[in-house]
């Protein structure tokens, strides 16, 4: 299968890589210069060469709302695009995304219950429970997807993850109705939202996060046995059930962090490695870090186009990618070649 | 966001999205306006008549208080936060009354019914162009407390004074004597405040204040075209900014964005009184970069605003007097 | 083996299960029937089964009993009931015309159109009453022709068809969300109703639409009844026995259509009950009957007990949506289960 790809030179690998950095920074760029309020250019820039920082609100909406909700943004997606790639790789099924096999659902019912039954506060102690979360749902959307000859396919498992899913929103949506307060605190974070997330959430889930990614990088070769068959994998040397072990712990840390942080998120996780895969081809040495870098990308552009749209107010990122994620998911399901990938 | 609660619960209702379905029959059927004993006009404009004076009385949680003041005591009680927060009730005696709703828009009906009202007392909101508790938005049941007896109110409208007189007549017209000591003492000890209330402003007739409610996503800004006590703070001298660009659909607030929260720069902050508390200023200082922003935040004047919830001379009294005492404790060169 | 002795055979059979689909069906009714009554007993204050029919047939004159039976509770009772009803017919219909039984319009994406529909003219054009219907309707239709046209090219059979579906609904929740939040209509209890459904906050016209909608189109649907069985063999087989396929799938689809339409606008776009509602009536009924009627009923027995859950046994009330999400999910993981054991899915 892989033969048949044309393989990629390395050198111009990079160079697009290097590019992707590039096309980040500017978007990165732009969400820093873009919000409810206008603050011209120049006074942007001043203000992240550190000038004026003190006494200037300029400065503390550039460098203390919009830098650390930038910054959150591209942990998060990076962490979900990774997850997303190391998923389709693991289970060699183009369908997976921590998002549609109920992997953020499991963590956010986890962090709501942690929030509104055991009253815990602090984003560093609930997202021990997002990571809680995110294994159990794994586990349980794997295993029911895994019965019969065939395994887990990619149809079985996207269509587990969704039951799973649908199951787990009402019990997260029966925890919050109960508790009025909570669901006003957590309502924003439930459809997934990048507003009013500033530092504390940031170094709480940045440690897991960086983490996650740096563990996530190291996989890639690994995921390129296992896109051979597990069989070619275990012939090539390769400790299969190990790999699938770490493969979902990093997972599990990279959706539990990034939900706990921002919300379930869907979509990103699906779509992104899909785009990296186009540019790069199916090396997964290079898909990872093409995924880790487009998803930043795509969740930062999704946020900036919800504060456009949802003008005056904003729109959460959640809503903005449910509606251009989804379509593009239809589109796999019904062109893609499953059983080819 | 305690502070957003009860907001959002005044907040919520105000969609007037589904038109005007949700206005009340406020006639019993059986009253007839030629031989009726008792009527009363309506913050509606309607004039309500019943046969004879009712006696029992469901009251929304501030109109009881205010028929309390006046010895009158209903037979049911909804509210739209627990009895024990809020502002109108938390002091008062309730043993004997049936609590019939402890959330905005959640009344129990069918414990309402087994009371056998043959009045309902609500605020008219004419924003809404509807009574506490049948806004737009609350559950469809709880509307139906409408048919169990007429609903009237005293409206929502330019002045706190107004709304407590209205009560007054209402509870007159109820049987209640109204000027009893105590009543007579709370409305000196109202014109006190006010005189004192005046005065302070004189001191000071730069000084401007700003009513607001920060949320955990948004500042929201009060407009003080539809809020009574910042009318009348307004008709005593007092200079609260009236915001520039109220939210079309919920003209009670102007929605800013935390990066425009300096927007306004007023001398005092008014702070949403309902789940107020001293160290709050200092918390979302902590929580908020922006919110320290407003200077007069950053130099601590802020004072609880009564907001929404008055219904009694005495209550305005005693609230206005903390109010009163922030001006003179502030600065009117903090603020532009 | 005779000829006559086969025939014989055939006919014993066909007494058996004729037998059968009157004694479930009829057990069922007294089920829905037990439930309605059940639904208006509890409340504040518990009422007796005889107070409630007393009550629903004029037989007790006491006006503040009416007041809390015919006023407050019948309005949520009879929505919960007829809702079922309409989401077990239009599941039905549609998991035997597309031959999936995971295809009912709930997981296709149809009742998220419905909702869609409905919740725009609500908050953009502040449309009311007949017109949310209409929109509903609307919505659904648009849905529906959507599937259509995605799924021309592999056809309705299998996981990929719903997987389809799943991104469609997924792709409407967002714009859901997206028409909510311009609204400001965060007042969670209104947006709760039009993401997750309950039958709390039906109004009168809504509920007099579906009751109308029933009584035109249920008849209806259980006179087409033979035709969907017949349709479910394959076009061909149909045709020869003399039902003029597209004609009948038209008038089946568009029936399944509108009462989900009906159902959506009173109650939002609650889940799985469309899903379980013919599955379990065929379990009941044996194989290969698939009775509208059953599946109608079984349905609204399951919307009943689901307010019942929602409503009086849980500490706070919540919107029937929530429970039905809750229970139905781990159903659908095991239909998935079994599926997936059996191999059949995709």
């Amino acid at each position: 299968m892989i033969s048949t790809i044309p393989v990629r030179r390395a050198p111009a690998l990079g160079v697009g890589l290097a590019v992707l950095l590039a096309l980040l920074g500017a978007v990165a760029f732009l969400s820093v210069t873009q919000g409810a309020r206008d603050i011209g250019l120049a006074e942007v820039l001043r203000a992240l060469g550190g000038l004026g920082v003190n006494e200037e609100i300029t400065g503390t909406v550039t460098l203390e709302l919009r830098v650390p909700r930038t910054l959150l943004g591209i942990l998060a997606g990076a962490a979900l695009g990774a997850a997303g790639a190391i998923l389709q790789g693991v289970t060699r099924n183009p369908l997976a995304d921590a998002g549609i096999m109920g992997i953020n659902a499991g963590a956010a019912v986890f962090v709501v219950f942690a929030i509104t039954v055991l009253g815990i506060q602090g984003v560093g102690v609930y997202v021990w429970f997002a990571f809680a979360g995110a294994i159990i749902a794994t586990l349980l959307v794997y295993t029911i997807a895994s019965l019969g000859r065939e395994g887990a396919t990619p149809v079985k498992l996207a269509l587990a993850g969704a039951a799973v899913t649908a199951g787990l929103t009402s019990v997260t949506t029966g925890v919050l109705m109960t508790n009025i307060d909570a669901l006003n605190e957590l309502r924003f974070w439930q459809v997934g939202a990048l507003a009013g997330r500033y530092m504390p959430i940031l170094t709480g889930v940045a440690p897991f996060l960086i983490a996650g990614l740096v563990v996530a990088l190291g996989l890639g070769r690994a995921l390129n046995g296992l896109a051979l068959g597990e069989d070619v994998a275990r012939g090539l040397g390769q400790r299969v059930g190990l790999t699938r072990t770490v493969a979902f712990g990093v997972v599990a840390v990279l959706a539990g962090a990034a939900t706990a942080a921002c919300g379930p998120i869907v979509f990103i996780g699906l779509v992104v490695p899909h785009l990296a895969r186009a540019l790069c081809g199916p090396d997964y040495r290079w898909t990872l870090p093409y995924s880790m870098l487009l998803a930043p990308i795509v969740l930062l552009l999704a946020d900036v186009l919800g504060r456009i749209a949802g003008a005056p107010g904003e729109l959460q990122v959640g809503v903005v990618l449910g509606v251009l994620g989804a379509p593009i998911f239809v589109l796999i399901v019904r062109y893609g070649r499953m059983s080819e990938v | 966001m305690r502070a957003l609660r009860p907001f959002l619960a005044v907040a919520a209702l105000s969609l007037g999205l589904i038109g005007c379905g949700g206005e009340q029959n406020t006639a019993a059927p059986e009253a007839r306006p030629s031989s009726s004993a008792w009527s009363f006009t309506d913050g509606s404009g309607k004039a309500v008549t019943a046969e004879k004076t009712p006696t029992r009385i469901i009251a929304h949680a501030g109109e009881a208080a205010a028929l309390m003041s006046f010895g009158i005591k209903p037979v049911g009680i909804y509210a739209d936060e627990s009895i024990k927060t809020d502002a109108n009730l938390k002091d008062l005696d309730l043993t004997g009354i049936e609590i019939l709703g402890q959330e905005w828009g959640k009344i129990d009906v069918e414990k309402a019914a087994a009371l056998r009202p043959d009045l309902i007392v609500a605020d008219w909101w004419p924003v809404e162009k509807a009574h506490s508790g049948f806004e737009e938005g609350v559950d469809e049941k709880s509307k139906k407390l409408a048919d169990l007896a007429p609903v009237v109110g005293v409206t929502q409208g330019k002045s706190i004074e107004d709304l407590a007189r209205g009560y007054e007549d209402l509870a007159e017209s109820l049987g209640a004597k109204v000027d009893s000591p105590e009543i007579s003492a709370n409305k000196k000890r109202f014109e006190e405040a006010v005189a004192r209330f005046k005065a302070a402003v004189a001191a000071k007739p730069e000084l401007t204040a700003l009513g607001v409610s920060p949320a955990d996503d948004k500042v929201y800004v009060a407009n003080p075209e539809f809020a009574p006590e910042l009318l009348d703070f307004q008709r005593w001298g007092l200079k609260v900014i009236n915001p520039a660009k109220p939210d079309p659909a919920f003209p009670y607030w102007e929605t800013l964005s935390w990066e425009n929260a300096d927007r306004y720069q007023p001398d005092l902050i008014l702070w949403d009184g309902r789940g107020y508390k001293p160290e709050l200023n200092t918390e979302w200082g902590a929580k908020q970069p922006t919110w320290f922003k407003i200077k007069a935040a950053k130099a601590g004047a802020v004072a609880a605003w009564p907001a929404y919830w008055l219904h009694t001379f005495g209550h305005f009294a005693t609230e206005l007097d903390k109010v009163t005492e922030a001006i003179n404790a502030a600065d009117d060169s903090v603020g532009d | 083996m005779t000829l006559s002795t086969v025939a014989n055979a055939v006919s014993v059979t066909r007494r058996r299960r004729t037998t059968r689909v009157v004694v479930v069906t009829g057990g069922l009714t007294s089920v829905v029937a037990v439930l309605f009554v059940v639904t208006m007993m509890v409340g504040s204050f518990r009422l007796s089964a005889g107070e409630v029919i007393g009550s629903l047939l004029g037989t007790i004159d006491d006006p503040s009993l009416d007041f809390v039976v015919l006023g407050l509770r019948l309005p949520t009772a009879a929505t919960a009931l007829t809702v079922g009803l309409a989401l077990g017919v239009s599941g039905t219909i549609f998991q035997h015309l597309l031959r999936n039984p995971l295809a009912s319009p709930d997981f296709v994406g149809i009742s998220s159109g419905a909702g869609l529909a409905a919740v725009s003219g609500i908050v953009l054009l502040k449309v009311t009453g007949l017109a949310v219907a209409g929109f509903a309707l609307g919505g659904a239709t648009v849905a529906a022709l959507l599937m259509y046209v995605l799924a021309w090219r592999d056809g309705v059979s299998g996981y990929r068809f719903i997987l389809i579906g799943i991104g469609v609904a997924a792709f409407f929740d967002g714009l859901i969300g997206f028409v909510l939040s311009r609204a400001q209509l965060y007042e969670a209890r209104q947006a709760m109703h039009w993401l997750t459904g309950s039958v709390g906050q039906a109004s009168g016209t809504e509920l007099r639409l579906l009751l109308g909608g029933l009584v035109v189109l249920l008849p209806l649907a259980v006179l087409l009844q033979r035709q969907l069985r017949l349709l479910e063999l394959g076009d061909d087989t149909a045709r020869s026995l003399g039902v003029s396929a597209e004609l009948a799938r038209a008038a089946l689809l568009g029936t399944a259509v509108i009462i989900l339409a009906l159902a959506v606008a009173a109650a939002g776009p609650i889940l799985f009950v469309a899903l379980v509602a013919g599955p379990i009536a065929n379990r009941l009924l044996g194989p290969a009957t698939g009775s509208v009627l059953a599946a109608a009923l079984v349905g609204a027995a399951l919307l009943l007990t689901a307010d019942l859950v929602a409503v009086h046994l849980l500490p706070t009330a919540l919107p029937t949506g929530v429970v039905t999400g809750a229970v139905g999910a781990p159903y659908l993981l095991c239909l998935l289960a079994t599926t997936n054991r059996q191999g059949t899915g995709g």
